[in-house]
């Protein structure tokens, strides 16, 4: 028996298998999970059949082998409603219950995504008690750095490597995703280090998530997923700022959506 | 009296001179990191439309980013009092200046006297300013003078409902790879940029005769969109509304040589 995780998000679309009889879950994570990411169609239905379609496929394995499915993220309503899974849960649940199955002592999750930063409180049981979100506007997502890695002319990847190793830090003072692109352009025009600028860019970065933790507020264990987890300056300067190690899960943070709708398809399917 | 104004703005500095209250020769080019030393080049250029030498001018003013590091001002002042000023000026009917620049949206209410009352000014984000447009029509494929062309052909237009620069970007590529008339796309991005700065300007409900400045004011279909959304009676800008900090400037430049 098998459990699957629809995750479609704004950039990647991740599908996510749990197979049964591999207990205890904990074990699974890294070992016997079975995902795969992929960048998404124009549509969510085609990126929620084609993630899911190319997982089964390198796994030899069919629609017909999963026993229950959660699609979680953009249409998800729409993924369930084609039959693709057999229920809906918003990705901020999703998020939620992954980030608690994996490490039971988180109780704030900041997840910063291509299109939207969240963070989120849970309890001792894992159950949602507040989160905020921001999905308005592209500063404090990962967005933000995406268009600034392509102003300095460097990877999305490297960035925060970069960031880590520059000897000063360029301060930006625009907020705004379009403004500090115009500026940057204007330091680098000046003859500044790119490196400064990448460590300034990370700054400005984790200064708007900052605020958005400081809306909900922060209780330990604290875990940080989504692809801006990846960056190691950013990670650096908020672990600076909370003042303690934050918990980056082995699992790829990006599949954490998914993965939490697998743990939500294998409770609700062993109830079957 | 013969005075120049400058303006360094986000997107592009302008260079002008006036007689009196006439406007004898002016010029634009773009802000760059270098401004400080290239407005130089601006400056004799206009000086040589105008016929004369830095010598012949009584005084001058600059307003904008960086107006502190230029040499040879007799002061500096900041944008919104020299837009209020040019307005004041030059539309003593007016009580508020409605200005959409490059990176900036700005609504500012002036009494009888032209001094300013009150003034609301949204510098933090890109939404609805010149650089916002630039931005999109730059992802439709249709250059920003290009605007008032290509809109006539709209028939539906797409709305837009982002309105953080970057996500309404993706929007509209999206749209634009959905196969929408470009067209209708940019008809839909003028009346979301109308949108935004009437929201603001309307707050100011005693502002009920204006006028429109900022480059964005220079184009008619994101004018018109703005002047059907508002309540008041629209006064048109003498100039090209790109100018009206600089002509602002310049004029108070002169009015502090006449006090003198």
């Amino acid at each position: 028996m098998s459990f699957a995780g629809i995750d479609v998000g704004s950039l990647t679309a991740q599908a996510v298998l749990i197979e049964d009889g591999r207990t205890p879950l904990l074990k699974t994570i890294g070992v016997k999970l079975l995902s795969k990411s992929i960048r998404v169609k124009p549509n969510p239905l085609d990126s929620a059949r084609t993630v899911m379609g190319q997982l089964l496929d390198e796994h030899s394995l069919s629609w017909g082998d999963i026993t229950y499915c959660v699609s979680t993220g953009y249409g998800r309503d729409k993924v369930q409603g084609e039959g693709l899974a057999q229920e809906n849960v918003s990705e901020i649940s999703c998020h939620g219950i992954g980030a608690f199955t994996i490490a039971p002592q988180v109780r704030t999750i900041i997840d910063i995504g291509g299109q939207d930063a969240k963070v989120i409180r849970v309890n001792e049981s894992g159950d949602l008690v507040n989160f905020v979100m921001n999905d308005k506007c592209a500063a404090g997502t990962g967005r933000f750095l995406e268009v600034m890695s392509r102003t300095l002319g460097v990877s999305f990847e490297d960035l925060g490597g970069i960031a880590l190793r520059a000897r000063g830090k360029i301060e930006l003072s625009s907020r705004c995703s379009i403004f500090a692109e115009t500026e940057v352009l204007h330091y680098l025009q000046k003859g500044f280090d790119k490196a400064d600028l990448a460590a300034g860019t990370c700054k400005s970065m984790a200064d708007r998530v900052m605020a958005l933790v400081r809306r909900v507020g922060w209780e330990k264990e604290v875990m940080m997923t989504g692809g801006v987890a990846k960056n190691v300056a950013v990670k650096a300067e908020l672990e600076r700022v909370l003042n303690l190690r934050m918990f980056v899960p082995h699992l790829d943070p990006q599949l954490m959506g998914a993965f939490g709708a697998a743990v939500l398809a294998q409770k609700a399917g062993a109830a079957l | 009296m013969k005075t120049m104004g400058i303006d360094i703005g986000n997107l592009l500095s302008k260079v002008v001179i006036l007689d009196g209250d006439k406007l004898v020769a002016s010029g634009i080019m773009d802000t760059t990191g270098n401004v400080a030393s290239e407005i130089d080049m601006l400056v004799s250029s206009v000086l040589l439309d105008a016929g004369f030498g830095l010598e012949g001018l009584d005084a001058r003013a600059a307003t904008g980013g960086g107006a502190e590091l230029l040499r040879g001002l007799d002061f500096t002042e900041d944008e919104v009092t020299c837009v209020a000023a040019a307005g004041a000026y030059l539309l003593p009917e007016i009580n508020m200046i409605v200005h959409v620049g490059g990176q900036s949206i700005a609504s500012i209410l002036i009494n009888e006297d032209g001094d300013v009352v009150n003034f609301m000014r949204n510098d933090k984000c890109a939404s609805g300013s010149g650089r916002f447009l630039e931005v999109m029509s730059h992802a439709i494929g249709v250059g920003i003078d290009d605007i008032d062309g290509v809109v006539e052909g709209a028939e539906k237009p797409v709305s837009i409902s982002s309105q953080c620069g970057v996500f309404a970007e993706s929007e509209v590529i999206t749209h634009v790879n959905d196969g929408e008339k470009p067209a209708d796309i940019v008809a839909g991005l003028c009346d979301s940029v109308a949108s935004i700065v009437s929201a603001q300007a309307r707050k100011f409900t005693e502002g009920d005769k204006y006028t429109l400045t900022g480059g964005v004011a220079r184009i008619d279909a994101v004018r018109g969109r703005i002047t059907q959304k508002m309540n008041g009676t629209f006064y048109e800008f003498p100039h090209d509304p790109r100018l009206a900090a600089a002509v602002g400037a310049a004029l108070l430049a002169g009015m502090e040589e006449e006090e003198e």
